[in-house]
């Protein structure tokens, strides 16, 4: 037996189960059910001009992208969520990037000046908070990069996915049905 | 070389699948230890793993072989410590992704 095995596979069967249990762009079931979104309070803000509320969004539909620029499947599915902000946010949707680290500070995903690199780099103008505490992917119950929570116009979370998506597959086209969804009611 | 430690593992059935293994070989003073994933995972390279060793310093696994696109190892990042296997001790971390095209973060503590 090698040495330390028996915990390991304790510890981490949860991470590799997800690993064969998921689908692209595909929401949670047992989420589906409206339930209020939790008020995140990230005070640094990247294509803001201050930070933004949950409260102050109330009226809108609300599309959260919890990505890292160092996940190849988040900034992937970058071009979509540009779309979308693109063809959307006159209709009344608000995309808002959550950057949330994997590692820690020596990694660089932590620093504000690569963060804001990344943007520009992938043309993102939607406003983006740095989640480096992790409080609002803790409070969301966050668990994979790229993850996508659509929130209603009272506040309600409505749909919960996750997964790399491109602009015209079917992934793609549940979550642009989802937002008009919303943006109809 | 050995192919020591079983970092993760799931179910399907009766059978149990690592997704993650760390091999290790002795490299004169020390140890070259190797990141080796199972069929279905890829590491991610723009996240390079890390081991934290208890005195702070951080290695990272590195390869020069990526996948075409640059994202992924195409074969098992390593490192090197220079100490041997059984004084190994620290946090290991990886950017590990599947086939749903989503990646989870792996801690380890060693």
């Amino acid at each position: 037996m090698p040495r330390h095995s028996l915990s390991f596979v304790t510890s981490l069967a949860v991470v590799i189960s997800g690993v064969t249990a998921l689908q692209s762009g595909s929401p949670d079931p047992q989420r589906d059910h409206p339930r209020p979104a939790p008020a995140w309070k990230n005070r640094s803000w990247l294509n803001a001009d201050h930070p933004l509320t949950l409260e102050e969004l109330r009226g809108r539909v609300v599309f959260l992208n919890f990505w890292v620029f160092t996940c190849y499947n988040c900034t992937n599915t970058v071009p979509s969520l540009v779309e979308f902000d693109r063809r959307y946010r006159d209709r009344g949707l608000t995309l808002i990037g959550i950057h949330t680290p994997e590692f820690p500070p020596y990694a660089g995903e932590h620093d504000r000046g690569n963060v804001e690199r990344a943007l520009r780099e992938h043309g993102i103008e939607y406003p983006n908070a740095q989640d480096n505490d992790r409080k609002t992917w803790d409070l969301y119950g966050i668990r994979f990069w790229p993850s996508f929570v659509l929130i209603d116009r009272k506040g309600n979370i409505r749909y919960e996915g996750y997964g790399e998506f491109h602009v015209g597959d079917a992934s793609y086209g549940l979550w642009s049905r989802r937002i008009e969804e919303l943006l109809r009611e | 070389m050995g192919l020591a430690l079983v970092l993760a593992c799931s179910a399907a059935g009766d059978r149990t699948v690592p997704a993650l293994q760390i091999s290790h070989t002795a490299d004169g003073d020390g140890t070259r230890l190797a990141l080796v994933a199972s069929h279905g995972i890829r590491i991610n390279a723009r996240l390079k793993p890390a081991l934290e060793l208890a005195d702070g310093t951080v290695l990272r696994f590195d390869s020069p072989r990526l996948t075409a696109d640059s994202a992924y190892f195409a074969e098992p990042p390593s490192t090197i410590v220079r100490m041997p296997w059984k004084d190994v001790h620290g946090t290991l971390r990886a950017s590990i992704c599947g086939g749903d095209a989503a990646c989870r973060p792996l801690v380890l503590e060693l």
